[in-house]
Parts: C-alpha cells; structure tokens; sequence
C-alpha cells in the first residue's frame, strides 16, 4: 500500500498509467517514472487481468488520481456511492491531492463525457466555487481543479478565461492543476500570449503541472493527447517551472496514438531533462536561450 | 438555481451535442429564453460548435463502434447505422460516469425501445452477444472462499465465477461476422466465462447442459441430472471438472 505519501516527494514528470502498457509497467519495477496518474472512473468497480495489473501497480508506485467525469461545474446531484468509492480509492492510492476539470460533463443526469467550457461569467464562477467547496468538503485530501481547453465561449463572456480560473480558484480556494498545453492552446485559438497571460494567475496554487501535444483540425487548434509534446510548449513549461522556483510534478498525458512503452519513456526522459534544466540554479545563468531566466 | 443563466447554456451545449442537427445553431439557446446575446454567441462561433458536436458525439459512439462492430456492420450495410446513433443520443440514457458503462447503456436503450427490432428481431440478442465477452472479462473478482471444493459429487451444488454467465438465444449469434450479420434462426445457449489467463472464452452449450447449469447453482447435482433426464450423470460431472479447470466453474459445495 503507498498510503500517505506526503506532496513533496512527487517531483519530476510523471506520466499517465495506460492500458496498453499495463503489462510492461508490472514486470520492471525500474522503469524510472517516478509517479503515475490514473482516473478512479476507470478502475472503481471494473475487475479481470487490466483491472488486477494496474492495482497492483497502484500499491506499489506513487500516483496521483485525476477525475474526468465528475461534472464540477454542472448541476447534477454527485452520485454519493461514487464518491463513497472515491473516498475509499484516494485513500488507499495515497494520493496526496485529487484533480477534477473545470468544466461540465452532464446535463440533467445524461453524462456527455467530454470536457465542456463554462460560461465566463460571474454566475457561473459563484455557481462553480460552491460546487468545489461541496466537493472538497466530501474528499479525504485536497482538491485541484485543472484548466482545460476550450473552442469556443458557452454564452456571451462578461470576463475572460484567465479572469474567470482565478476567480474560482481563488473563491474555492483550491490548488491548481496547472495544465500548460491546454494554456498554449487555448492562447493560439483565441490570440493571447500564453506567458503574459499566465503572469495574471495566483501561480503560488499550482500543485500539479500537464504537458502533452496538441493537433490542427481546421482553423482550430485541438488538445489531442495524440502527438509529441512540441518545443515551445515545453519552453513554457520551463518557464513556468522557474517563475515557481519549486519542483512542482509534471505529467506527460498521452491518451491517443499511444507509443510502445519503450519510446514514452524516452519522451519522457527528454521532458525530465527540461525540467531538470529548468530548476538548476547555476544552470539558470548559463542556460540555453530556451530556458527562460526568472 | 435550476433556471440559471448557466444551466440554461449548459442545456443548450448539450442539445447541440445530443439532438438533431439545428438548422439554426442559436435555436437551442433562444428556445431556453437565453438573453440575445448568448444564442447570438452561438452563431457567432458555428466551425467551434460545431466541433464541440463532433468530439462529443465521437466520445459517445466510439465505445459503440469498438463493442458493437457487427451490429454497426449490419445497420450500416442498411445505411442506418447514423439514425441508430442519433435515436440513442438523442434519448440521453448514459447516465453513468464511467466511460465502459456506455456500451451496457446502448443494449439497454436497444432492449427497452426495441429499436430496429421490428426489421430485425436478433438485434438486441446480437448486441448482448457482442457485449458479452467484454463484460465477463472485466467483471470484478469475487472474493476467495473456503467452503468449495474441487470435485464435484451428486449431493454438490455447482459454485459459478461470478463473471460466469449462461445465455440463452433464439439465434445463434455469436456466429454473425461483419461479413455476414445476419445470424440464423436456432435456439443457442452459451457459456461465457474468464479463463485462468483472464481472457473471456465463449462455449456453445446443449440445451440439456445449459440448463443443468442453472439448476445445479441451486439443487443436488444428481437430483438436476434426473429431473433433466439424465440417467447417467457422469459426463455431466465429467464436463463440470473440465469447467472448473477452465475457470467457469469455481468449486462445489453442499447445498444449504
Ligand atoms: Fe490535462
């Protein structure tokens, strides 16, 4: 059992805990993640071969759980044996935080599965903090709530997408589940400048970092979790990483196209060398133009 | 707080998603009462919404199309295979959170509805064969137990793996093929149950099997075998150890 890891020994990138890999994970205890990331949806009452590798991987490694279909922001009732079973998964994973999207997924009891934007509106975010604080009240550890992507804006805005996150997460008063893909994004869909964009944000609640790839269909840039992570969203990782000047864990999401095991482990050894870049003190004067000084 | 501006958007996004294509893709938003310019944000954005419908739908479809290829085959050799999809969206019955209950959610919706099943009478029976093999392989362990035994005796009771299932059709179904969907018309029993390998294996019973099976969960071994018919009941338990050995079968124990 991992139970009780405290939140500062996860450090590093981690990655996603997949399927396809389930096998390969089990067999070598020295495959150098040195966390994963899985989703309580997808383990809480499933059973068979899957079901028995990943939680033996489970009790073994540190991870960190991250909800996809709990519907933060929406207004359907939680479904209270989910969260008994929730309770009891968190726990017994160790966890130190849980981390749910600010978004909704259902509408009047039909879940959607997919991750859809709030409006920006104040209505809204009030509606949205007393959910998270609801939440947070049920859950044994604390709350992060990641900002995902969004193609479009749900009504008419009274207030922009970074305006919007720190008002809930500042009014909730949760931690960040910073995802900066899902910024870089967001920033080449609507024309912002992601780091000038993210100097407005309350980064001291960033507990938890995402970083993955991202494809264009159309005009529109999608949060694919289908390719390489690309150079500049990695500099920006980099970037955030030294303006935190603390080692806040960094998970590589890789949900489409999913390589053999062999080469995400070079990608992610290609982000951990980023990362440890980008946290090396005397490294920071000398750095290569990509490491971006504080 | 039902009646918030918010939720009458999150409304609007969701028909958008789960209804019939609008005409109009700010009629959703003005039939709620949305102030002007929240349907106007709609229209405003129609290449985005109209991706919005296209990731969700695929969300929603693509557990469909992975479990249910032959059904899919057949629909869509009568090109209604969308239809299908957009009468299941449309009736909003993924109620659950979990990604793997949406399969188990469109056999539900084929079987209450009876959609299809005027042209096609096999349909939910192919749809729960196809479903079949997947829901035996995840089904969660039980816990060990002590009382059973390995061989099996003529006072035994039979113990299945929870995840053992006995299925009875009136068409052989899991004989339907993508080339082929449309299964012939016989009665068919099957066992399907998780090898030691935790790999789903389907059996095609006799009737006199499929119900010894059944009964034995719950009377005598001899007395299910003689009600039956059987005068010899030794290749019964012949058969029951092999099963046993497969994994279909747990153990045996006295009945209570
Ligand atoms: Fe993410």
């Amino acid at each position: 059992m991992a139970q009780g890891r405290s939140p500062g020994s996860f450090q590093g990138v981690g990655l996603g805990l997949r399927r396809a890999h389930l096998d390969e994970v089990a067999a070598r205890e020295d495959h150098g993640v040195p966390f994963w990331e899985t989703c309580p949806e997808n383990l809480i009452g499933d059973g068979g071969r899957h079901h028995r590798l990943a939680s033996a991987i489970l009790d073994r490694d540190p991870v960190l759980t991250h909800g996809l279909a709990i519907s933060l922001g929406g207004f359907d009732p939680w479904d209270g044996d989910y969260l008994r079973e929730l309770d009891r998964f968190l726990v017994r994973a160790g966890t130190p935080w849980h981390s749910e999207h600010l978004c909704f997924t259902g509408v009047d009891g039909s879940c959607l599965h997919e991750l859809l934007p709030l409006p920006f509106t104040h209505e809204a975010a009030r509606h949205t903090i007393a959910r998270a604080r609801d939440l947070q009240a049920r859950l044994p550890v604390p709350l992060l709530l990641e900002n995902i992507t969004y193609y479009a804006h749900l009504g008419e805005p009274e207030m922009d997408e970074a305006a919007f996150i720190a008002e809930v997460l500042e009014g909730a008063d949760v931690g960040w589940l910073l995802d900066v893909n899902n910024v870089y994004v967001n920033a080449l869909n609507f024309g912002f400048d992601p780091k000038a964009w993210l100097t407005r944000m309350p980064l001291d609640r960033v507990a938890q970092i995402h970083i993955a790839g991202h494809k264009k269909f159309g005009s529109i840039t999608v949060d694919t979790h289908g390719a390489d992570v690309i150079d500049p969203v990695i500099e920006l990782m980099q970037w955030t990483l030294a303006r935190l000047g603390r080692p806040a864990p960094v998970l590589l999401e890789r949900d489409n196209h999913i390589p053999d095991f062999g080469d995400l482990l070079a990608e992610r050894a290609r982000i951990q060398a980023a990362y440890d870049a980008a946290l090396a003190p005397a490294k920071t004067e000398a750095a290569p133009a990509e490491v971006v000084r504080v | 707080m039902s009646e918030s501006r918010t939720f009458r958007l999150q409304r609007a996004m969701a028909s958008l998603i789960l209804d019939d294509e609008p005409e109009d893709i700010g009629a959703p938003a003005e039939r709620l009462g949305l102030p002007a310019g929240d349907p106007q944000a709609f229209r405003d954005q129609p290449e985005a919404m109209d991706l919005y419908r296209e990731l969700a739908r695929l969300s929603l479809t693509e557990p469909l199309e992975t479990t249910f290829p032959v059904l899919k085959a057949l629909l869509e050799g009568a090109e209604v295979w969308e239809d299908c999809a957009q009468a299941f969206l449309s009736a909003r019955v993924v109620r659950s959170t979990h990604y793997r209950d949406i399969a188990p959610s469109f056999l539900g919706w084929l079987v209450d509805t009876g959609w299809g099943q005027d042209r096609w009478p096999f349909l939910a029976e192919l749809a729960h064969a196809e479903l079949l093999e997947v829901l035996v392989a995840r089904f969660p362990e039980a816990d060990l137990r002590q009382d059973l035994h390995d061989e099996p005796g003529p006072g035994d009771v039979v113990w299945l793996d929870p995840g053992t299932q006995v299925v009875a059709y009136a068409h052989a179904v899991h004989r339907a093929t993508e080339a082929a969907p449309v299964p012939e018309a016989r009665p068919t029993h099957l066992l399907a149950f998780r090898d030691e390998e935790g790999e789903a294996r389907v059996l095609e019973l006799t009737a006199a099997t499929a119900t010894l099976l059944v009964q034995a969960r719950t009377r005598p071994l001899a007395e299910s075998a003689a009600a039956l018919g059987l005068s010899d009941p030794a290749p019964a338990l012949a058969l029951l150890r092999d099963l046993r050995r497969q994994g279909a079968v747990l153990g045996f124990r006295a009945p209570h």
